[in-house]
């Protein structure tokens, strides 16, 4: 009986922590659909809430869809399990807590990007909720594989301050992964369905008939809607695997051969078709001038016609949560480091996929030369170039 | 956010100095003078080189988040804290090992407080002196609480006051060393070389009170909730990186102030402190690049473009806990410095004629040294 009446006098006098009950919603999300749909989204975002954690669980405990499809993405609850939650061990070692102890103070609870100690960071941390990744092996505009959001955390993405986690046990990594996952195809299907909500379900200043009303079971057409929603994401997720973009052979060249391919390269570098130069500028050290913003950035401004250095239209959007809107540009290609992986496989899939939420594009890829695209020799070409520049300093 | 943990620290030092500053004063004229007993200072001394260990080894748990390692408390895993198989601790997962022997590093250096306060009671002729060893045990007993209920409600921000209250204890433990030191009494015979004034005092009062607000600071950037507001934490890393060069410029001035006062056991901490803040700067940039990577105004560092953070690398988190020990050190020292000086000025306010003092240049004066020691030593001849 003592014990417990110390706590509590305890945490009376000096505080203790605050509970952390449910994810927070997306407010930045509804703000920006509100102003592009001129309607109120307050309605819409809390009965969007309440499905989300009905079918997600809240940051203690994580849950994950029953339905058929959503089964087939691969997400282990016992690996949900260890990484959620606050921070604890248990006997023989484990942590549990994973994501609390190692990626909150970055990428915050919800996954949003903008943890605490989130704003002295360039580039920002990733907002998982969009379901755009960036380092990947798999399409554009498909979702990574585990494989590469695994090899992500073990080699970490140098020259940001996203950590390689290499040092954790491959249990914790793998828990990891399917955290990530998580977060992102809980915010995804958040977005989703406040998005359907006011698109197809008659939210707005006021209620919708019952029928249209959001629900986490499927006899409604609400409840169809969200359902089709959270099947949607998972099944892009489960089949992420067939989109992984295949890598054709990369002949080793020396000599003269080396040199005749990088000399083609430069050409291509500068050419019409892929012209890098262009953004990265004609000495490869992205030194051009530009005024550019990622996709996550974009969501909450141009593309909802605001302009991001206006402080003012920003303001409502800061209070939300969002950092603020920091531009992106061009890479230098000359020091050596590439965020993704400066292996002639990576910048193979970065030539011909381009960066999934940044302006940098895709090169095609074609049979026979088209001036429309490159043909693999030719993207081979260019790779060769890109690895001499960062090595020539 | 529990600023009560902060008063709590607060109160405990304020009090512990009300009673150092007060008994000064009486001390000086009554002339009791009989040195503590070895015994007590030896003590001291040992609880002093025990507890900057002790927090370091606090510092890496907290670096590692081993502090859940051991889920029960006071025992573990059941087992009484000292007759837990040493074998399991020494080849058990990292965890346990920095977890169970900060327990019972911490364990030790409660006992140790026990046997000051025992020795204290014999051998100490100071009432007041003993009252603060009392303080210690005190002290050092509520650590070990806020220690343990961190574990047995696993929180966050008990885990900070716990991280805050640590140095806090130490500074005081340093303290009590000076004031059970043989060279304390010795002040009494050495007094005029220097004229301590109030602006001095306070000067000397500003960097403990300064090292410990950044401590608290660096604190809370450590403990941060998982919800934090992202503004609020960068407020936070700006006052604290501000606070830290105002540190420096004082810990500059204070010595320059005080170099030449011919008693080297002001002028050499004063000067150490000018090295220390230097280095703890320097571990502060280091702390947050190897958990944040380079930040931007740092990028013309070579090197800083390709940087990768790694996630519990063994020298970042050295690097880490190193910030933390350093914190707690420069926190020591300054208290130490401004103990003694104190003493100085408590010494020549009980003995010497306000009016010789402030009409010599004290600075350098040997005759108005002489007369103070001769007038000094009168009472107690008397
Ligand atoms: C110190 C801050 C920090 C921590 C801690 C951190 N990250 Fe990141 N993370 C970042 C930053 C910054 C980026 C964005 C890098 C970029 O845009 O290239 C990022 C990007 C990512 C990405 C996206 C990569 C992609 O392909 O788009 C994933 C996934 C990710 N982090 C997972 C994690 C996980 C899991 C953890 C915890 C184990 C974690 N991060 C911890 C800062 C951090």
């Amino acid at each position: 009986m003592r014990i417990p009446s110390l706590i509590i006098v305890f945490c009376l006098f000096v505080g203790c922590d605050s509970r952390i009950e449910t994810f927070e919603p997306n407010e930045v999300f509804s703000l920006a659909l509100a102003k592009a749909r001129s309607t109120s989204t307050d309605l819409a975002s809390q009965d969007t809430s309440r499905v989300v954690e009905d079918l997600y669980g809240t940051p203690d405990e994580p849950r994950w869809p029953e339905s058929p499809a959503a089964k087939k993405a691969v997400v282990d609850e016992r690996n949900l399990f260890r990484a959620s939650g606050p921070v604890s061990s248990e006997k023989d070692g484990t942590h549990v807590g994973l994501f609390r102890e190692h990626c909150v103070t970055c990428h915050a609870l919800e996954g949003s990007g903008a943890g605490p100690a989130s704003v002295f960071q360039d580039p920002y941390p990733r907002d998982f909720r969009h379901g755009v990744f960036k380092w990947k092996s798999t399409e554009r505009g498909k979702k990574p594989t585990h494989r590469d959001i695994r090899e992500l955390l073990t080699k970490g993405i140098p020259g940001t301050a996203m950590p390689s986690f290499a040092l954790l046990a491959p249990e914790d990594l793998d828990a990891l992964v399917d955290y990530v996952v998580f977060l992102s195809t809980r915010g995804e299907v958040e977005r989703r369905v406040t998005a359907a909500a006011i698109d197809e379900l008659d939210y707005g200043d006021t209620a919708p008939i019952a029928e249209l009303i959001l629900s986490s079971q499927g006899d409604t057409e609400g409840g169809q809607v969200v359902q089709e929603l959270v099947d949607r994401v998972h099944e892009d997720w489960a089949e992420a695997e067939q989109y992984e973009v295949a890598v054709p052979s990369f002949p080793e060249l020396s000599g003269e051969q080396l040199v005749a391919s990088v000399a083609r390269g430069k050409e291509f570098f500068h050419g019409k078709v892929a012209n890098c130069a262009g953004c990265h500028g004609p000495a490869g050290d992205g030194s051009l001038p530009t005024l550019d913003y990622d996709d996550w950035t974009k969501d909450y401004t141009t593309r909802i016609g605001l302009t991001p250095d206006d402080r003012e239209a920003m303001k409502p959007f800061r209070k939300a949560g969002a950092l603020r809107p920091r531009t992106i540009a061009p890479r230098t290609l000359r020091d050596g480091v590439f965020h993704g992986g400066g292996d002639s496989a990576s910048l193979y899939r970065r030539i011909t996929q381009g960066i999934a939420g940044t302006p940098m594009p895709a090169v095609e890829v074609v049979a026979e030369p088209n001036g429309k695209g490159l043909t693999t020799g030719q993207i081979w070409d260019l790779v060769r170039y890109v690895q001499q520049l960062s090595t020539s300093q | 956010m529990s600023w009560a943990g902060w008063l709590l620290s607060i109160y405990f030092v304020g009090t512990a100095i009300k009673v150092v500053e007060r008994n000064m004063a009486s001390e000086s004229t009554l002339a009791e003078q009989k040195a503590s007993g070895q015994l007590v200072h030896r003590l001291c001394l040992l609880l002093v080189c025990l507890v900057w260990p002790l927090i370091w080894v606090g510092g890496l748990v907290t670096t590692y988040d081993a502090g859940m390692a051991v889920p029960d408390w006071p025992g573990t895993y059941g087992y009484n804290l000292f007759l837990y198989p040493y074998k399991t601790w020494l080849l058990g997962p990292f965890d346990l090992f920095i977890e169970h022997g900060h327990r019972l590093l911490g364990a030790v250096v409660g006992l140790v407080a026990i046997s000051l306060v025992i020795s204290a009671h014999f051998k100490e002729s100071r009432r007041w002196v003993f009252v603060l060893t009392l303080g210690l045990l005190v002290a050092v007993i509520t650590q070990g609480l806020l220690g343990g209920l961190r574990v047995v409600l696993g929180d966050r921000t008990l885990a900070m006051v716990h991280g805050c209250f640590g140095p806090a204890f130490f500074a005081l433990c340093a303290a009590t060393a000076v004031i059970t030191s043989r060279r304390w009494n010795e002040y009494l015979g050495r007094q005029g070389v220097i004229r301590v004034g109030s602006g001095l005092v306070m000067l000397f009062a500003a960097i403990p009170a300064l090292s410990y607000t950044q401590l608290v600071l660096g604190a809370q950037l450590r403990h941060v909730q998982p919800n934090a507001s992202p503004g609020i934490f960068a407020m936070i890393v700006a006052t604290h990186v501000i606070m830290a060069f105002l540190l420096w410029f004082l810990t500059a001035v204070a010595w320059l102030k005080i170099r030449r006062c011919g008693d080297l056991t002001l002028s050499r901490p004063a000067g150490l402190l000018i090295g220390l803040v230097a280095v703890q700067i320097a571990l502060g940039v280091g702390t947050w690049v190897v958990n944040y990577g380079w930040p931007s105004i740092l990028a013309w560092v070579p090197g800083s473009a390709g940087f990768l953070v790694r996630a519990k690398g063994f020298s970042d988190s050295i690097i880490v806990t190193s910030h933390v020990a350093t914190g707690s050190l420069i926190l020591a020292v300054s208290v130490v410095v401004w103990i003694r000086l104190l003493r100085v000025r408590h010494c020549c306010k009980g003995t010497i004629d306000p009016a010789a003092t402030e009409r010599e240049d004290a600075d350098s004066s040997p005759k108005n040294e002489q007369k103070t020691n001769v007038s000094l030593l009168e009472p107690v001849i008397a």
